[in-house]
């Protein structure tokens, strides 16, 4: 016999909290309230093969206050911003804004985030803009393979872009750095290029 | 009209032949390209990822240089650099409170223009601009089928971007049709190729970039033409992985749109840096007498 629960987890709406949608709705920009339930979200998305939570779901969990399981889902970090979620929806609901909001939200929480890498990468090439003003692309990889112990990834591809002049050792400088620096006084980084 | 110009860190780098082919096309259709002086990176996937005050700042600096430069109009051809340029326009116009805020760190007053351009609506847009260029034509690409490849952000979100159609756009197939080349019809114009996850997810990119080389394919296209250094390279330097995966080759050349410009226009391909790609141009043009 199958047994139904083995196939859909019941979420139940809890009442106590307004917050979270509140919130959206004043750093967003965006009432999902709005939503229609359609699911032209989901229907578009790129990667909903691939996510835990599909966007028509986080919507509705926005709504329920599901906060710890949104801070928490791979969905953040296998986003691609593509844009075609926003487009479709009927009722112009900025989920990609939506994804970054709670994406920075669970960063700033030290939540682990579930692909470590891809919060490596973007913190090394954060790193890297911080200190150069600018992102050196042969620098920013292979340190990213150094520091996510993947020694040998894209090796051989690497040397065939080198040789076909596309990474540049030497990394190019903005010259007014400071104005650059200042910008990521709010940002709170654990580790850097 | 004045045109500042955005390269962002790809056209110096990994996208080089992109850049090259900017400039020189540029150069020769008499349009006088100022680099943004001391630009720097628009911040790309990793900053809206993670900080959303650090991802207008970045943009917001370029965008008040260019202001500063009297200048009407950016042209950023990177997909990428264009569309934080543009949302963060959009944003500084939308939002005042952000807007002071950034003010404040970039220490002058947050810029809403000049307008930014990606490549294909300064093509579009610029008057004059795309008879310009079909009169420049000595070499028409005859015979060449291709496969435009739009991407996510040159045509998204619809609200920000206000050019074209956003899943079905035809820009840059009247582009190539000016330039004498044929477009196939195919579904995956405007899909995603997985973008920044590049080098830190690379599972993601091999399946979305797979199913547009395949698609292209499919529709029996010789080349992909692209207009933005993440599709050109997530497409051109992942053929063999994808290929691996699904048990077969693919050989597909994917180029720059001002690189078949230039070819267009009768510059060499050597000039247009058509040998930086892993997966060589040069058979197709060559029997098609381009090259």
């Amino acid at each position: 016999m199958l047994n139904t629960a083995d196939f859909y987890h019941v979420w139940r709406i809890d009442q106590s909290s307004n917050a979270l949608k509140e919130e959206i709705k004043e750093h967003c920009h965006t009432d999902i309230e709005m939503c229609l339930e359609c699911g032209k979200c989901s229907g578009g998305c790129s990667n909903a093969h691939i996510f835990d939570i599909t966007p028509r779901k986080i919507i509705q969990l926005i709504k329920m206050g599901e906060e710890a399981k949104l801070l928490r889902m791979d969905a953040l970090w296998s986003c691609v911003a593509c844009q075609l979620c926003v487009d479709r929806c009927p009722s112009s609901i900025n989920i990609p804004r939506i994804m970054d909001y709670l994406r920075e939200k669970s960063y700033n929480q030290s939540i682990p985030a579930s692909r470590p890498n891809v919060e490596l990468f973007h913190e090394l090439m954060l790193g890297h803009i911080k200190r150069f003003g600018r992102v050196p692309e042969a620098l920013l990889s292979v340190e990213f393979n150094l520091r996510s112990k993947q020694y040998t990834k894209d090796a051989q591809m690497g040397m065939k872009m080198f040789f076909k002049g596309k990474l540049n050792p030497i990394p190019a400088r903005v010259k007014d750095i400071k104005k650059v620096r200042r910008m990521f006084r709010n940002m709170p980084m654990q580790r850097e290029g | 009209m004045k045109v500042a110009y955005y390269p962002g860190c790809s056209l110096h780098g990994l996208a080089k032949e992109y850049g090259i082919s900017v400039e020189l096309v540029c150069k020769h259709l008499g349009i006088n390209l100022n680099e943004i002086e001391d630009w720097n990176c628009c911040g790309a996937t990793a900053a809206h990822s993670l900080n959303h005050e650090l991802t207008i700042s970045l943009s917001a600096r370029n965008l008040a240089i260019a202001r500063d430069m009297k200048m009407d109009k950016i042209l950023a051809p990177c997909a990428g650099c264009f569309s934080r340029l543009k949302g963060a326009s959009y944003e500084l116009r939308n939002n005042k409170a952000l807007a002071a805020e950034v003010a404040e760190i970039i220490q002058t007053q947050a810029p809403v223009e000049p307008e930014v351009n990606n490549l294909l609506q300064f093509i579009m847009e610029e008057p004059g601009l795309l008879d310009a260029i079909k009169s420049k034509v000595v070499k028409p690409l005859k015979g060449l089928k291709l496969a435009a490849y739009y991407g996510c952000l040159l045509t998204r979100p619809k609200e920000v971007v206000q050019f074209d159609d956003p899943e079905l756009p035809v820009s840059m197939d009247l582009i190539l049709k000016a330039l004498g080349a044929d477009t196939v019809a195919w579904g995956h114009k405007a899909e995603c190729c997985g973008g920044g996850y590049a080098a830190s997810d690379t599972d993601i990119v091999l399946d979305l970039s797979g199913q547009v080389l395949e698609s292209a394919q499919k529709a029996g296209a010789d080349a992909i033409v692209v207009a933005c250094p993440m599709c050109g390279v997530n497409l051109d330097t992942r053929q063999e992985a994808v290929g691996a995966l699904k048990g077969k080759k693919y050989d597909m050349p994917i180029v720059y749109l001002t690189q078949l410009m230039g070819i267009a226009f009768g510059f060499y391909p050597v000039q247009l840096g058509m040998k930086r790609h892993l997966n060589s141009p040069f058979p197709v043009l060559q029997s098609r007498g381009l090259a």
